[in-house]
């Protein structure tokens, strides 16, 4: 089943990058539309999706294209959260060495984490990256140092360039954007390597790809690790916006949130999760302020989404799309690709 | 001519009510507080306090002539909710004030979101003393008593009581547990109390008898344990089942025992003595209609939280009509050194730090009730002011 097997995915491919340039093309409307009219809560609620989208496409990495589901991503959310919080506070507020500090060191976590975590399959790699979260969650709650329960506060505003800094709601939106832009093209990219072939590969049959000869540890381990520098980075945004962190960054229900967002958006799309994490921060904002049972809606939308849609959102939209355009262009462009 | 004098007159009417239109605009009080979650109960009694705070002062003409409207956001005691929902109620709500957030980590967020936007915050119930101490905030004050104080409260009942204590400290091992403990501790020994030794116990541990040996062997005369909770009912029905707490004062944090997990102890809770900043059994005419009101409005009886909430109102009512105007920085001045009435006797905001000053109570467990055995003053219980940010 699946991508794997079926070249025609190219097909589909076309139509998930036109749903992208959509969903970069509406953010920038969005940040003109939202400047103009001088919103401020709006632009820094949708800053923090595109973060929260940083996570998610993080999640897809692992979960949508290597088929490891991660149940501990927040472990490396909250790392980059808790680094570049450190880091702007006591040494720089230069968002670039920021966040390159953020890469590598939550790149070298990932690296440790798994070292332990990738040798187990499929459900106890879940478990075990939940349990790892859970640990260093635990350790930081009773970390005086770290502020314990209470967390960080008092992270200041990081500066982009002399004038620009995050505290300017469309000039950090748009460098989220951006930097999200990035990672997903990055992505993007690396699936259509021999790399994301043999990750898609592993997603498919782990056994067929040890038997043409190739170490799967050694792909898995690597995804993981590219998926929590991605993860640590995204995290280094989250104090840039706030002002502060706290150890509910690194608890479940930021990774269960952000596989709630990669599943409703459409797992293995990329964009799906960008979506998805857009529908979603939006909504857990808005239902909130009307009921208190907002986590009720949310699980209800969920299951609904999970029955109807079992590939998400952008994977029940893509392969209509792509219908559409078949109907429209006829069977050139599929001999073309045959060729 | 009938005509332009009745154009004008209907000018003259619309213009009328234009200008009492902007003077009695509602003044806007954000909530930030857990509806959900854990802490839903808390946030609850926060509610009823807010509520009940209100009806009365719209009843009686609102603040300043202008109408009073709370606006509510559940934060699920999650600081990264509750900067969220505090950013939308100061930017799209257009509150004038903040208030509602319970854990510590939400209130000192909440403040610095408030600092950032130029408005001004309270707590009503978190208690870490950091809050208006090293990581106080201009913007930010508590109307409710902190944890120094309650430790003061206790101490010098402790002191009065058993003048010769040996105490012997068990706390749950986590952070805030280990804190609470040393806190007391400190504020006891400076009272003369002696230590007979601590112990920590894991959060939601079954099983208390392991450690009574080691209490027992220690002799003390007194034990203070910080646990909460479920953990507070398998304590101390254990110790009651052990003999442990015959010719044993055991005493406690304030939110050891509380009206939730009172009926789960039952008999063994008898003689637990905390020191807290509310009872219900205070005895002050504004204290005992305020308990017949929340009665009535919510069969249920208030605790500290909605007391403390119930207060605050009257204090942003002063503090504005003071300042006569809802500006961030005039109502700053108003409110630094303000004193109030309120269900707990009369508070005064100290400006230093922004901690308000109030007279403390040791309560003890009795037959199921709490009843005062100890008042400490407020000049005593407040401690030290140590904020240096303003």
């Amino acid at each position: 089943m699946g991508e794997f097997s079926r070249p025609a995915s190219s097909k589909q491919i076309n139509s998930l990058r036109l749903l992208a340039v959509l969903f970069f093309a509406i953010s920038c409307v969005f940040a003109f539309i939202a400047t103009v009219v001088e919103d401020v809560f709006f632009l820094r609620l949708a800053t923090e999706a595109m973060i929260f989208g940083g996570l998610a496409l993080s999640v897809d990495l692992l979960l949508g294209i290597t088929g490891l589901l991660p149940l501990g991503q927040a472990l490396f959310f909250g790392f980059g959260a808790y680094a570049a919080a450190l880091i702007l506070k006591n040494w720089t507020v230069s968002i670039w060495l920021v966040l390159l500090a953020c890469m590598l060191s939550s790149a070298l976590v990932g690296l440790v984490a798994g070292l332990i975590a990738i040798r187990s399959k499929g459900v106890y790699f879940a478990l075990i990256s939940f349990g790892l979260a859970q640990v260093v969650s635990k350790i930081v709650f009773n970390t005086v140092e770290l502020g314990a329960s209470d967390g960080i506060i008092g992270v200041p505003n990081a500066q982009i360039l002399p004038g620009l800094s995050s505290g300017q709601p469309t000039v950090f939106f748009l460098f989220a954007l951006m930097f999200i832009a990035l990672v997903y093209s990055l992505l993007n990219y690396l699936m259509k390597t021999p790399y994301g072939r043999q990750l898609i590969a592993i997603k498919a049959n782990e056994h067929r790809v040890a038997f043409l000869g190739f170490n799967t540890w050694r792909f898995k381990l690597s995804a993981f690790v590219l998926a929590a520098s991605i993860a640590g980075t995204s995290g280094a945004l989250y104090p840039m916006l706030r002002g502060f962190v706290s150890p509910e960054l690194m608890f479940f229900q930021v990774s269960g949130n952000a596989i709630i967002n990669v599943i409703v958006g459409g797992t293995g799309t990329l964009i799906g999760p960008l979506y998805g994490s857009a529908l979603l921060t939006g909504l857990r904002s808005v239902v909130g302020s009307f009921t208190p049972h907002h986590q009720l809606v949310i699980g209800v939308l969920f299951m609904i989404v999970v029955i109807l849609f079992p590939r998400g959102i952008i994977g029940y939209l893509a392969p209509m799309l792509d219908r559409r355009c078949q109907k429209g262009q006829g069977t050139v462009q599929q001999e073309a690709r045959g060729g | 001519m009938r005509q332009t004098i009745l154009s004008a007159s209907v000018i003259a009417a619309m213009l009328f009510c234009a200008g009492v239109q902007a003077q009695s605009d509602p003044i806007k009080i954000g909530v930030v507080t857990p509806l959900s979650g854990t802490y839903a109960g808390i946030g609850q009694q926060v509610k009823w306090g807010l509520d009940l705070a209100t009806k009365e002062i719209n009843a009686s003409g609102g603040i300043a002539g202008r109408k009073v409207e709370l606006i509510y956001e559940d934060e699920e005691a999650n600081p990264a909710v509750a900067v969220q929902k505090a950013e939308k109620l100061l930017q799209v709500s257009k509150v004038d004030f903040l208030t509602g957030t319970v854990n510590s980590g939400s209130t000192l967020a909440v403040g610095q979101v408030a600092e950032r936007n130029n408005r001004l915050a309270s707590t009503t119930v978190s208690f870490a003393d950091s809050i208006t101490a090293d990581k106080c905030s201009p913007n930010m004050f508590r109307v409710n008593a902190r944890a120094g104080m309650q430790s003061a409260a206790l101490a010098e009942w402790l002191a009065k009581a058993k003048p010769n204590a040996n105490v012997y400290y068990l706390g749950p091992d986590y952070e805030m547990g280990r804190s609470t403990v040393a806190a007391f501790k400190a504020a006891a020994e400076a009272k003369g109390a002696k230590t007979a030794g601590e112990v920590f116990a894991p959060l939601d541990n079954k099983d208390y008898s392991p450690y009574f040996g080691q209490i027992r062997g220690a002799r003390p005369n007194v034990i203070y344990t910080s646990v909460a909770g479920n953990d507070t009912v398998r304590l101390m029905t254990q110790m009651a089942e052990f003999g442990l707490n015959r010719n044993l004062q055991v005493l406690g944090a304030s939110g050891t025992v509380t009206s939730q997990n009172l009926a789960a102890i039952g008999k063994a809770a008898d003689g637990f003595v905390t020191g807290v900043g509310y009872s219900t059994t205070i005895d002050n005419p504004i204290n005992k209609k305020f308990v017949a009101d929340f009665e009535a409005a919510y069969k249920a009886q208030p605790d500290l939280y909605g007391a403390d909430s119930y207060g605050l109102m009257y204090f942003y009512k002063a503090a504005v009509e003071k300042a006569k105007s809802t500006d961030t920085d005039k109502v700053r001045e108003a409110m630094r050194g303000l004193q109030w009435d309120t269900p707990q006797g009369t508070k005064t905001m100290r400006a230093g730090d922004h901690q308000a000053m109030q007279d403390m109570y040791a309560v003890q467990v009795n037959d199921g009730k709490f009843v005062i055995v100890g008042k400490v003053d407020a000049d005593a219980a407040i401690g030290p002011d140590t904020c240096t940010k303003f």
